[in-house]
């Protein structure tokens, strides 16, 4: 879909020219057919792929596809809204369980509960945006990490979950050109979504709260709703990963998952969608592909870190507005358009 | 800070200054215009409705913006999206919009980028809209926070200590600007300590000190109050003793008009 860049045609001085594309590519459904057309291709090349590459490393790409869908929510709450959220696998525990208890007990088609599991952690991304009324910062953070271990503690002891044993007889359901697909699109959203007043009005809120609301920004509204978008993100992760893992049990969920994810989004840097992707690639791909020193891999994954958090701060693509830098690597000038905003430094 | 029993009013059209030692109850006012905090007793009107309870965000949207004192920009922001951001309440799109991207939110997108480009040009910052806010030097930076304020079409303006920190030429530059905005149809009410500012542009002044009014009227009346300049210079002689007394919290005696205390 058109970004929108912010020139605007001449009658302002200053204001630089507009690229205009051909009419009839800006039209809408124009647009909507190009975008269903990318992802056909998408599920084109993948299933190709499939086909092709050994199953071991096509877990991996599967994985770091779910993983993407999971963190670019965690950046929306964490990296563009700026609210510190240390129990996002609790979402993903929410909408891999749901989704799970619609295939099996109710016998739910697979899109239907995929689509019900990000909706239940939906709702409870709405239930934990409350207390950011009242906190912020690392009081916020707290609070998110207790309601993770709630939601660790109630899926232990619950007997729809079947408990600590775990919930399994999932049918595996999820495949390499789905959740490519779905990752594309998860990306083109969370984009549309920052390209937007309502992506502004976010970025408002972790930049400075008292100025956004003489702004005229809710700021109370959207953090909410960046929790609920955040969660419904993480929500259908956990469906996928429940139908390709076929056996989920709520240790899966814990603390240290919420880490992980939280590290994708910093090492990419926080607030910026392609720094997350990169990030979660990379801290996918990387404990995998390390396995060959597998004694010493957690070693050097945390070394990596370190060396990262204190060579670059701002995470591997923080602070880097990336039209610029392709346009620069290809040599063909800076961009005219007027660049919104970077990547959020974070906190 | 407590503001005890003042009673003012800012006429359409007009620059308003209200003037006072530091500590007086200023920012106070503002701050209960603004709905930050809450008045004890009084009510806050603006034309016919009133703004007690009004929660702050909504304040945009009647029609009143405001700079801070401190300068609060979106600093990791660029100019243009800061001044986009200021429009927020003249725009309607939510999250729907945002993703299906349909014909009524592209146009509403392109009539914010117009009016957030005409505001940047009318503050003399459309040259940088792509800057981020945080590389600009401080003048500019005023100026920015100007220039967000007035894209959302306010009817009135309230500067927080827009001189702060200027040189005599960003004074003078900045007093022109007051009158450019007043002339546009724009009310403006300030809070200002520079005296030669305050004194060029405004129509009325009122001064506070240990949070009641003292004074209230034309510039040159203000300037010749004997309590206004006992307020800011204290009296020669035997008072001068007094003036190291410390200050003392006001009772909560509730008069007529808008009594506010600072919290909640």
């Amino acid at each position: 879909m058109s970004t929108v860049d912010n020139s605007v045609s001449g009658a302002v001085p200053g204001a630089p020219a507009p690229r205009r594309q051909p009419a009839w590519l800006e039209l809408w459904p124009v647009q909507a057919l190009l975008f269903l057309a990318l992802l056909v291709a998408v599920w084109a090349v993948t299933e190709a792929l499939n086909l092709v590459i050994p199953a071991y490393q096509g877990q991996i790409l599967l994985f770091t596809g779910i993983n993407v869908i999971i963190t670019l929510g965690l950046n929306l709450i964490t990296g563009v809204t700026g609210q510190l959220s240390l129990g996002h696998a609790a979402f993903m525990a929410i909408g891999a369980y749901a989704a799970a208890i619609c295939t099996v007990s109710l016998h739910l088609p697979f899109a239907l509960a995929l689509l019900l599991g990000g909706l239940v952690a939906a709702l409870f991304g709405v239930v934990l945006g409350f207390p950011t009324l009242r906190l912020s910062g690392d009081y916020l953070a707290i609070a998110t990490l207790g309601f993770a271990e709630i939601v660790r503690v109630v899926n232990t002891n619950l007997k729809i979950t079947n408990g600590a044993i775990g919930y399994y007889g999932i049918q595996k359901r999820v495949d390499l050109p789905l959740v490519a697909m779905l990752a594309v699109a998860a990306v083109a959203a969370m984009a549309w979504l920052e390209n937007s007043r309502n992506g502004r009005a976010m970025r408002s809120v972790r930049e400075d709260e008292i100025a956004a609301t003489a702004s005229g920004v809710n700021t109370t509204f959207y953090k909410i709703q960046a929790f609920a978008v955040g969660a419904f993100f993480a929500g259908v992760g956990g469906g996928l990963y429940a139908h390709t893992t076929t056996f989920i049990q709520p240790t899966d969920f814990g603390f240290l998952k919420s880490v992980e994810q939280l590290s994708m989004v910093v090492l990419g840097g926080m607030g910026s969608i392609a720094g997350t992707v990169l990030g979660t690639i990379v801290l996918t791909a990387a404990p995998e592909l390390l396995r060959f020193m597998s004694n010493y891999r957690m070693l050097v994954y945390g070394a990596t870190l370190i060396v990262l958090m204190i060579f670059r701060p701002g995470g591997l693509l923080g602070g880097v507005d990336l039209r610029d830098a392709v346009r620069r690597a290809l040599m063909l000038g800076r961009s005219r358009t007027v660049r919104t905003s970077v990547g959020g430094d974070g906190q | 800070m407590a503001v005890d029993g003042v009673s003012m009013d800012v006429r359409q059209g007009e620059i308003r200054a209200l003037i006072g030692p530091n500590g007086a109850g200023k920012s106070t006012i503002f701050n209960l215009v603004t709905g930050v905090y809450r008045p004890n007793q009084g009510t806050i009107r603006f034309g016919e409705r009133s703004l007690n309870g009004v929660p702050p965000h909504r304040l945009a949207g009647l029609g009143i913006a405001r700079t801070f004192q401190n300068i609060r920009l979106f600093s990791s922001l660029s100019l243009m999206e800061n001044v986009l951001i200021g429009a927020h309440s003249r725009g309607r799109s939510g999250l729907a919009g945002a993703v299906f991207r349909l014909p009524p939110f592209r146009q509403e997108e392109e009539n914010l980028s117009l009016q957030a480009w005409e505001a940047l040009a009318f503050m003399g910052l459309d040259q940088k809209a792509g800057e981020l806010a945080k590389n600009l030097p401080y003048g500019e930076q005023r100026r920015l926070e100007i220039a967000r304020a007035l894209v959302s079409q306010p009817r009135l303006l309230l500067l927080d200590e827009p001189a702060a920190g200027m040189n005599p030429q960003e004074k003078s530059a900045l007093m022109e600007t007051i009158r450019r905005i007043r002339d546009t149809g724009i009310t403006v009410f300030l809070i200002e300590h520079d005296m030669r500012v305050v004194m060029g542009i405004s129509d009325r002044v009122a001064v506070l000190n240990y949070g009641k009014k003292i004074a209230d009227g034309l510039p040159a009346e203000v300037r010749e109050d004997a309590g206004v300049i006992e307020a800011y210079l204290g009296t020669g002689g035997k008072r001068e003793r007094r003036r190291t007394r410390p200050v003392v919290a006001l009772p909560q005696v509730a008069l007529e008009g808008g009594a506010g205390h600072a919290g909640n």
